[in-house]
């Protein structure tokens, strides 16, 4: 009996393993650099995002040094909207409309300074797979295939500089192959140096109308006793909570909950937004390229589930969300 | 522009660009101030005289153009699943501001005919809590053929928009490039 226990066990145990080896070690190997050389790189260039019939022209400042990461991208077409990153602040400016909003980021950095601990979790739920080499903005690049092994999450195609190892190229693939999004670097520098007022708005900012959103106190999830009512009772397999946090949002006054569940590759958010007062929300599915968000009306909160996950994913998530009527 | 840069444009409009091409049309672009601008007029007209043709929401212009047409009591939200062909007739200083139409006009269409998905997928809190919540969910076509919310009122869109930004801090495999979505939202 014992025999059978620790046979069982270490077939158990064996799964994993065979499953990550049946992924190219080079592969997974890259993917880890790539996650690295995007924020310790410094760059300078100018790449198209494609979705659907829309293709934008977007010019990307990056500089990491002692003092951390700055980034700044403005479109080329149209309105000149920018995003502005630093440490701490998302600042998305909108000139047509003479907004900005700044957002502070949350503490730990989130997600992508932790995705190399978290590839090794995805690996059980991808096929990852090293292609040909090609060319793309006049560099070399890797070409890595990664296949999800559901209907659940997309797949994914990158091409992966030989040198610095930044991504080049990334294409977002559905569950019938086709590509959803594409975004490819048309000229890239990385030996360069950015001067601040490159990282800096050109807008002038006396004009604009503000919106600040702050975080409320941290939550460690792992300890928190103050344990949140309300619950998702359904996730693909392989997606776990990553990040908790409420924020108040200066604009309305409302609490915001947003909880985040990834897979190592793929990530979901669940917001949560009590009610203040008489407004309408999304009732169903609706998308922006390939993020698909799924909303509904929950004991007077608004519940919206948003990630680069397909339709049905988010809206299965969304349709099992439960909330614990006794405090 | 050179014949051959009109062919690319009007290729990239018709969607039979590859890789190579595309590269080209982007560095073009970037190098060539009334390439972009054609190419902005291409793609508009494209827009109006293609993009409703398919399921896909009515504001997928400039802000200008939809709040004329909501502005237009034929066009206001439908029942649900109202969902019908319907004619478009665009106020005429739409025709007189938009350059790029004369390529438009070669294609001979003078009115925008087309299914509209009307936005009708938002609910209020009052009926929400006292009813049990209907499934409408949108069938989404498999290609993301959206840049914006399709959801026609303001408030809601922004409230989609502090979320698309708060999640994309978490965004995975895009990595670097996620923050585009933000950046490109609603330009057509």
């Amino acid at each position: 009996m014992r025999f059978l226990l620790h046979l069982f066990l270490a077939m158990a145990l064996a799964l994993p393993a065979v499953s990550y080896a049946a992924d190219d070690e080079k592969a997974i190997q890259i993917l880890e650099r790539m996650t690295e050389a995007a924020k310790n790189l410094t760059y300078e260039g100018v790449f198209a995002y494609q979705s659907g019939k829309n293709l934008q022209s977007i010019r990307i400042y990056h500089r990491a040094d002692a003092r951390g990461e700055l980034e700044r991208l403005i479109s080329l077409n149209g309105a000149a909207r920018e995003v502005i990153r630093s440490n701490d602040m998302v600042t998305c400016i909108n000139p047509e409309g003479k907004q900005v909003n700044v957002s502070r980021r949350p503490l730990g950095r989130g997600f992508p300074s932790d995705l190399p601990r978290r590839l090794s979790s995805a690996t059980p739920f991808y096929d990852v797979k090293l292609g040909d080499t090609d060319r793309i903005a006049g560099r070399k690049a890797y070409e890595l295939n990664i296949t999800p092994v559901d209907n659940y999450r997309y797949g994914y195609r990158l091409w992966v500089d030989t040198q610095t190892y930044l991504l080049l190229k990334s294409e977002l693939l559905g569950t019938d192959g086709d590509v959803l999004e594409t975004f490819a670097f048309s000229s890239i520098n990385t030996d360069v140096h950015i001067p601040d007022h490159k990282l800096r708005s050109q807008m002038a900012g006396e004009e604009m109308t503000w919106h600040r959103s702050e975080p409320e106190e941290p939550i460690n999830t792992a300890t928190s006793s103050q344990q949140s009512r309300w619950q998702a009772s359904w996730l693909p397999d392989g997606f776990s909570q990553v990040a908790y946090q409420t924020r108040l949002r200066a604009s309305n006054g409302a609490d915001v909950e947003q909880r985040v569940y990834s897979d190592g590759l793929s990530s979901v958010s669940i917001f949560i937004e009590r009610i203040r007062a008489r407004h309408n929300h999304l009732h169903g599915g609706s998308h922006v390229g390939a993020i698909n968000a799924f909303g509904t009306i929950m004991h007077a909160h608004f519940v919206t589930v948003v990630g680069e996950v397909p339709a049905d994913t988010v809206e299965k998530i969304g349709n099992q969300i439960s909330f614990n009527d006794t405090p | 522009m050179t014949a051959k840069q009109q062919e690319l444009l009007s290729a990239f409009v018709d969607g039979e660009l590859n890789q190579q091409e595309l590269d080209e049309l982007l560095s073009l672009m970037d190098s060539d101030e009334s390439a972009r601008a054609d190419f902005l007029s291409y793609q508009f007209s494209s827009d109006v005289l293609r993009g409703y043709t398919s399921r896909s929401e009515p504001i997928d212009l400039s802000s200008r153009i939809s709040a004329a047409l909501e502005s237009e009591p034929a066009h206001q939200p439908a029942e649900v699943a109202g969902e019908k062909a319907r004619v478009l007739k665009l106020p005429d200083w739409f025709w007189k501001q938009t350059a790029g139409l004369a390529a438009a006009a070669s294609i001979g269409a003078l009115a925008v005919v087309g299914v509209i998905d009307q936005p009708q997928n938002s609910v209020t809190p009052e009926l929400a809590q006292a009813q049990p919540q209907p499934q409408v969910i949108q069938q989404q076509p498999n290609i993301a053929a959206s840049n914006r919310w399709t959801v026609g009122e303001r408030e809601v869109e922004d409230r989609l928009n502090n979320y698309l930004v708060d999640h994309n801090e978490y965004a995975g495999a895009s990595g670097l490039f996620s923050y585009a979505r933000v950046v490109s939202y609603g330009e057509e």
